[in-house]
């Protein structure tokens, strides 16, 4: 299985450890990750709003350039994989659009003709790689770390993706396999604020104290994401978020690509764990733990017992 | 038809302006007079009234019209109103034509030139196809004055009432085990606030009492056919198990040891096997909920009811256990220690973790009915019958067969040829595995029983055949057994110290003295073999070697039993086989064996054990014990020259394998001498088998209908089975370790012939038995039959098909709810104390699961609850329309609740519907009582912890009256689903051929005028089976639908439009297309004929045929070609 890999800025620039992880967790699963060539910027979400033309133009170079090959498109960031998802989407859906940002491309020498499938890496390593894959190269089961599964909520909106839009449960089953705990967790699509951490400071704070403490109230270990933006939301803030509410909330807020290596025996620096701000002192335990040296069986039965209860 | 006499009358309607506004009628008018057959065209402005009417009727008298044009609406307005009109001035009903010139024409266009052009083709083309139809009569169909009511809510009940009034007789039919619907789980009702069941039991007890209704409870409709006025219908009656003389006293319920969730309280409270769905069912009686019968009573060969026996040992009910297992099972103790146990194999529990130890579960409840109660008394015997049975051999088929016979009454003596009686149990299976002290108790038992014993009497020299019917005994039950040790046919098998498997065990077990030498081979790889090398061991034996020639996982042996082999010391050498026996002086000192290697499969299925060239090698033994399987000793038989019986190729007795009858008819035979080497088992089977074959034969019944098990069903099982209907699915169910069933210490026991298993402990018993799953409920332990002084209880009842002929049928099968699990947002299934209104109805209701009270799941009571409107109903997700009833109902649980407890209520809505008489009084009630009400839909209910750790329900939504976002803390939520069609619904209406709307529900002719009629004549609808309403609404449909039927019963018949398909049997080829196309299977075919003909009645004149028929041989009647083509050309005219 081959990919092309889109990382997007921020995975270059702040979101680093999203990068590290995603490629090493894809290498260890023997998946080459080809990075396209000459790749720009998506144009993230707003300015989609701001002048659509441009905006589709500038995504819609990056699906040129990536329907040379012929392998799917992977995007790790949930903007970027959004912005990219709905140009493909308007640009098959209105014939007269499609011909407009074609000529705009022809102007610099590219085409695109709708090829491209644009995926999510949480959809990659569940839907195309399968659980039994991962299963074979597990070196640590997540045994009793309780997760909170937060998506987001780019990568299953606006239209159906590749789960249900009020209740996804890709990344929980990805991790009940690996034998954790995956609490309960209503706000796991609820919006972390985004942008409006910089424009409208009090609402943003509002909703990631929302999302902390449920996640706090439910006994989480920590909290796994999906997107740059929500993993700094949820990261950076919490200080801040404690000083409004008078609280005390503090979790560790991994990218779920990080987890995931942990559990493949990838070890810590390679998945940018030593980037995060909070390390989940469960977790590095179960890094340490001696690998296994059998195949591993799947989740406990223990699990379902835990679960039930 | 001559042209010249046609007179057509042309009628054009202004409809007011309806049609004029659009269409100049005029002018139409003028344009048709210039067709010479037109006589009369006038232009009126209602047609349909009064005067309109008369002016037909004056020119048909006046002008002799024959033939009369209507232009006007559709005729599904007044077709029938001009028809009937046509009738009263003397012409036939069929000679009238409407053209469509309003919804077709002025209705549609807006073009009055275009228009008019239009409306003057419409009525040209009727005007040439009315030339062409003739008089057609009507058929008439008698009504049968019976009626069908399917389905027992309020509905049916208050329908069946009506009709029965009348003095008519009614069949109702109820799917449940009693009538009363959803209405009976309600606690109130809204607005009044009756008692549910106040105000329904006075009417289910009058249906029980009405002699004209044939109640049928437990009952489901199962083929329909015919037409109005004449349907046969099949009604599938389910077994009740219980017949009517039950008083409904309850003992029963109180000894059963099952418990399943109650549907009927939404699994909120458990019920027992034997129950009543709510104290006042009608009929009062009780009903036993047996599904598929449980694995381990249907394998085992003798029915022994072992989920019966195991359910009362997890109940400490022992005695009854005891009792249980030796009514059917003369040989229990020895089969709680011996028996190779298929029902363990056959366990459902091995699918989630391992089988039940059931056979350790038998032996502890007959170990302690022993010590308890000393032995066993033997069952009644009923009367005695003055005939004489033999049964020759005393091993397990013959004991059995002897037991069934004795206890039928029969005088039974059995003949044995050895000293001891018991077969194999006796001389061939070691001490230490059956103790012979408890065989012969249980031979003490039979013989209290009178079964007379015969020992050392040997079939062939101390009697024969001949013999025995000079001594009068009618017939006779061989069951002589396998006792003849197979030789191994290789040299020096002849030797001092060789000796088979079969004559070494039985010389241990006679007593009588034999040689064990140092070393010892046993030859094999069967339970023979086993138990011979472990006697040896205990005789003193140094080394005992089993050889076996193919590997460990063919060996027949069962594991246990190896697995005490190998913890006693004995070895096993696999992949060998002997090929000489070497002596000096006569006795065995060496064996040679040869190295195997496994080949192809053989007809056994195992693999083939082949020779390695060259890989002999030689072993030193003094003793070597051949244990290779048995065969019968057929040599007795031959003595007896009249009766020659057939003997198979296996050197077995050949016999029916239904009857065991042999080739002579009064000797039957089973067991070991016809399966050949079998088990303890399947010999007592076929024992039992022959005894109700003989029982059969003796009172010269034909040999067919066995009530007896044998062969054992064979069982089908998948895993995503559950073990009955309320249960999780296997790989939910938690997993429980299986008790470790006790040994006593192999180094020591290896010395003594004492018992080697010790037995279950109380404790561990009942452990093992709460494993059990209760697969298909009810065990059949049956205390309940114990319990039972009116004897109404019957565990055989059988399903029964019972065929009535009624003239109309009544639908009234009602509604579930919506699942609300669809609604995730909701969390109802995934949180606690989320309930959806049925289940809240039942918490309310004093007989329920609280008691009538209103707590939580851990008892406390709710300081706040919250009632969420519209679940499911106004959804463009789920159900578009609005249930009806929901806004009422959650009021009323709004007051209940107010009433009840003190806690605060919320009520989440988008509309109050309060649109009933006293509805909204009701509704300013609740308002002034308090009740909090809250304008928005609710987003989702999520479960937070508070700050002393407990854990509350936050509902979050938006409240629209001041605009406002929410989030409301309470304890309980309760969820308003919307009403859906029952779940039958789409079987019934493929049975019955009635249509439903897009929404499920059944469809009604007409939504306003007739809401009780479907477009099938002759079905009704009445109640939420057309769509939701509340009981007020009910009653009244269901009277209505009563009085649809009465009336048309009082006709006495119906007339039936003769729009119909006929067949012109001469230019019919036979070709039976038109039978299989008919969608109201209205068309047989005649044989004699060789013809298809057309049944009057069940022909609705869709065409179908008409068209397909490549001979055209079937004409529609007022639908001719003649008749379609004028009608063309007539619009093709203009």
């Amino acid at each position: 299985m081959e990919y092309t890999y889109y990382p997007g800025c921020s995975l270059h620039s702040v979101n680093k450890q999203y990068d590290k992880s995603c490629k090493a967790v894809f290498e260890k699963l023997d998946i080459k990750l080809n990075e396209l060539e000459d790749w720009n910027c998506c144009g993230a979400t707003f300015y989609m709003s701001v002048d659509e033309i441009t905006s589709l133009s500038i995504a819609a170079r990056n699906l040129a350039l990536a329907e040379k090959s012929k392998n799917d498109l992977m995007a790790p960031c949930s903007s970027c994989f959004t912005v990219l998802s709905k140009t493909n989407r308007f640009l098959r859906r209105h014939e007269e659009l499609h011909k407009n940002i074609n000529s705009i491309l022809q102007s610099i020498g590219l085409e695109y003709n709708l090829s491209v499938r644009v995926r999510h890496p949480l959809d990659i390593l569940v839907n195309d790689v399968g659980f039994e894959l991962i299963r074979m190269k597990v070196k640590h089961p997540l045994t009793g770390l309780r997760i909170a599964n937060y998506y987001g909520c780019q990568i299953v909106r606006p239209e159906k993706g590749f789960d249900d839009r009020e209740n996804p449960v890709t990344m929980d089953k990805l991790f009940e396999m690996l034998d954790a705990d995956s609490v309960y967790f209503p706000v796991k699509v609820k919006c972390c604020g985004a942008m409006s951490m910089i424009t409208a400071e009090d609402v943003a704070l509002k909703l990631i104290y929302e999302i902390l403490n449920t996640a706090i109230e439910n006994d989480a270990d920590l909290i796994v994401t999906t997107c740059p933006l929500c993993q700094m939301n949820l990261e950076a803030y919490q200080d801040k978020v404690n000083k409004k509410f008078q609280t005390n909330l503090r979790i560790p807020i991994y990218y779920f690509t990080q987890v995931l290596g942990v559990a493949l025996g990838i070890d810590d620096e390679k998945l940018g764990i030593n980037n995060n701000f909070y390390i989940s002192e469960k977790l590095r335990e179960i890094s340490r733990a001696p690998m296994l040296t059998t195949i591993y069986d799947g989740p406990t039965d223990e699990l379902k017992r835990r679960q039930i209860k | 038809m001559n042209n010249d006499s046609i007179k057509i009358g042309v009628y054009i309607c202004h409809c007011g302006v309806n049609i004029s506004q659009t269409v100049d009628v005029e002018r139409v008018a003028e344009r048709v007079k210039r067709n010479p057959l037109v006589v009369v065209s006038r232009t009126y402005k209602f047609m349909c009234s009064d005067p309109g009417q008369e002016l037909i009727r004056k020119d048909i008298q006046e002008l002799g019209l024959n033939r009369v044009v209507v232009a006007a609406c559709s005729p599904q307005m007044h077709e029938l109103t001009f028809r009937n009109n046509c009738e009263r001035a003397g012409l036939n009903r069929y000679l009238l034509q409407i053209a469509n010139i309003r919804e077709q024409c002025s209705w549609v266009h807006d073009d009055i030139e275009l228009a008019t052009i239009k409306a003057t083709s419409l009525v040209n083309a009727a005007i040439k196809r009315v030339a062409k139809q003739i008089p057609l009569t009507p058929l008439k169909a008698k009504i049968n004055p019976d009626t069908l009511i399917i389905g027992g809510g309020i509905a049916g009940i208050q329908a069946a009432l009506d009709i029965a009034e009348s003095g008519r007789n009614v069949y109702l039919v109820e799917k449940e085990s009693t009538i009363g619907g959803q209405m009976a789980k309600f606690d109130k009702t809204f607005p009044t606030l009756d008692c549910a069941a106040c105000i329904l039991t006075p009417k289910m007890v009058s249906v029980s009492h009405r002699k004209n209704i044939k109640l049928l409870t437990l009952s489901e409709v199962e083929d329909v056919r015919g037409y109005i006025g004449n349907f046969k219908v099949k009604i599938r009656k389910k077994s009740r198990y219980v017949i009517e003389k039950c008083t409904s006293c309850g003992e029963c319920a109180k000894v059963c040891p099952v418990k399943v969730p109650n549907a009927f309280d939404h699994f909120l409270k458990d019920r027992t096997a034997i129950h009543k769905l709510f104290p006042q069912a009608i009929p009062n009686t009780y009903v036993i909920d047996k599904q598929e019968r449980p694995p381990c009573i249907e394998t085992c060969p003798i029915r022994q009811e072992a989920a019966g026996y195991i359910a009362l040992i997890r109940e400490g009910r022992f005695e009854a256990a005891a009792k249980l297992i030796r009514n059917r099972n003369p040989l229990a103790i020895v089969c709680g220690r011996i028996c190779y146990h298929p029902c363990e194999t056959a366990c459902n529990r091995g699918f989630v973790d391992k089988p039940l130890a059931i056979q350790q579960l038998k032996r502890f409840a007959m170990d302690w009915a022993l010590k308890n109660n000393g032995i066993n008394e033997p069952p009644e015997i009923s009367e005695e019958k003055d005939i004489k049975v033999a049964i020759i051999g005393s091993g397990p088929a013959g004991l059995v067969c002897a037991f069934d016979l004795r206890l039928k009454g029969y005088k039974v003596t059995v003949f044995e040829q050895h000293s001891v009686i018991g077969g194999m149990l006796a001389v061939g299976i070691p001490e230490y595995r059956l103790p012979k002290s408890l065989l012969n108790m249980e031979i003490e038992m039979m013989k209290k029983m009178g079964v007379d014993f015969k020992v050392n009497s040997k079939f062939g020299e101390d009697f024969t055949i001949d013999t025995l019917t000079k001594d009068g005994y009618k017939a006779i039950f061989l069951a002589i057994g396998a006792h003849k040790g197979i030789k191994m046919d290789i040299p020096g098998e002849e030797l001092d110290g060789v000796i088979t498997g079969v004559e070494f065990l039985r010389k241990v077990n006679l007593g009588i003295k034999q040689y064990i030498g140092k070393h010892v081979a046993v030859i094999g790889g069967g339970n023979t073999a086993i138990d011979a090398a472990r006697t040896a061991i205990r005789l003193g034996a140094e080394k005992v070697s089993i050889l076996y020639r193919r590997s460990k996982m063919e060996m027949p042996a069962s594991p246990e039993e190896i697995k005490d082999a190998e913890d006693e010391g004995v070895l096993i050498s696999y992949l060998t086989a002997p090929v000489e026996v070497i002596g000096k002086n006569g006795k065995v000192t060496h064996l040679k064996c040869i190295r195997m290697q496994l080949g192809e499969p053989d007809s056994s299925g195992r693999r083939r054990p082949i020779p390695v060239p060259d890989s002999e090698y030689i072993v030193e033994f003094d003793q070597v014990i051949v244990a290779i399987s048995q065969t019968p000793d057929l040599s007795c038989i031959q003595h007896n020259s009249n009766y020659r019986l057939n003997i198979s190729k296996y050197g077995t007795l050949e016999v029916n394998s239904d009857t065991l009858q042999t080739n002579v008819p009064f000797i039957f035979a089973g067991g070991d001498v016809v399966l050949g080497p079998a088990t303890v088992i399947a010999a007592m089977g076929m024992g039992r088998r022959a005894a109700e074959s003989i029982d059969k034969y003796l009172n010269n019944e034909p040999l067919i209908n066995y009530k007896t098990h044998m062969p054992a069903r064979e069982i089908i099982r998948a895993e995503s089975f559950k073990p009955h209907s309320y249960a999780k699915t296997y790989s939910e169910i938690e997993k429980i370790e299986r008790v470790e069933i006790p040994k006593r210490d192999p180094s020591i026991r290896k010395f003594d012939f004492k018992e080697v298993d010790i037995g279950l402990s109380e404790k561990e018993a009942i452990y093992e038995a709460s494993r059990c799953l209760n697969c298909g409920v009810c065990v059949e332990c049956l205390e309940c039959v114990k319990v039972c002084e009116p004897g109404a209880i019957n565990h055989n009842m059988k399903d029964e098909v019972v065929e009535v002929d009624v003239g109309q049928i009544i639908v009234s099968t009602g509604y579930n709810l919506f699942d609300a699990s669809l609604l995730y947002q909701y969390g109802y299934g995934k949180l606690e104390n989320i309930y959806n209104s049925l289940e809240f109805e039942r918490i309310l209701n004093s007989t329920g699961p609280t008691g009538g009270k209103i707590l939580l799941k851990n008892g406390k009571e709710p300081r706040a609850i919250g009632i969420i409107h519209c679940v499911g109903s106004r959804d463009q997700n789920f159900n578009k329309y609005c249930s009806r009833v929901c806004c009422m109902y959650a009021m009323k649980f709004a007051h209940l609740i107010k009433d009840r407890t003190s806690a605060e209520v919320y009520q989440f809505y988008i509309d109050m519907r309060a649109y009933g008489k006293g509805y909204e009084e009701f509704y300013s009630r609740i308002l002034n009582e308090g009740v909090n009400v809250i304008r928005g839909k609710v987003a989702e209910v999520v479960q937070r912890e508070i700050t002393n750790g407990e854990s509350i329900l936050v509902i979050k939504c938006e409240d629209t009256l001041i605009g406002k976002y929410r989030e409301v803390p309470v304890d309980m939520v309760i969820l308003c689903n919307a009403i859906e069609p029952s779940t039958d619904t789409a079987k019934l209406g493929r049975l019955l051929g009635i249509s439903r709307s897009p929404d499920g529900f059944f469809l009604e002719r007409h939504p306003k005028l007739d809401p009780f009629s479907t477009p099938n004549d002759g079905i009704y609808i009445a109640g939420c089976a057309q769509g939701p309403k509340d009981i007020p609404d009910t009653v009244a449909q269901a009277s209505g639908a009563a009085a649809k039927v009465l009336s048309l019963i009082s006709k006495g018949e119906i007339e039936i439009d003769p729009i119909i398909a006929k067949v012109n049997e001469e230019l019919c080829s036979g070709c039976r297309i038109c039978n299989i196309l008919c969608p109201y299977n209205a068309i047989e075919f005649i044989e004699e004929k060789k013809v298809s003909f057309v049944n009057d009645a069940l022909c609705k004149g869709c065409g179908t045929c008409v068209a397909a028929c490549p001979a055209g041989a079937i004409t529609g009647q007022g639908f001719t070609d003649e008749q379609i083509y004028s009608e063309i050309e007539g619009l093709l005219e203009i």
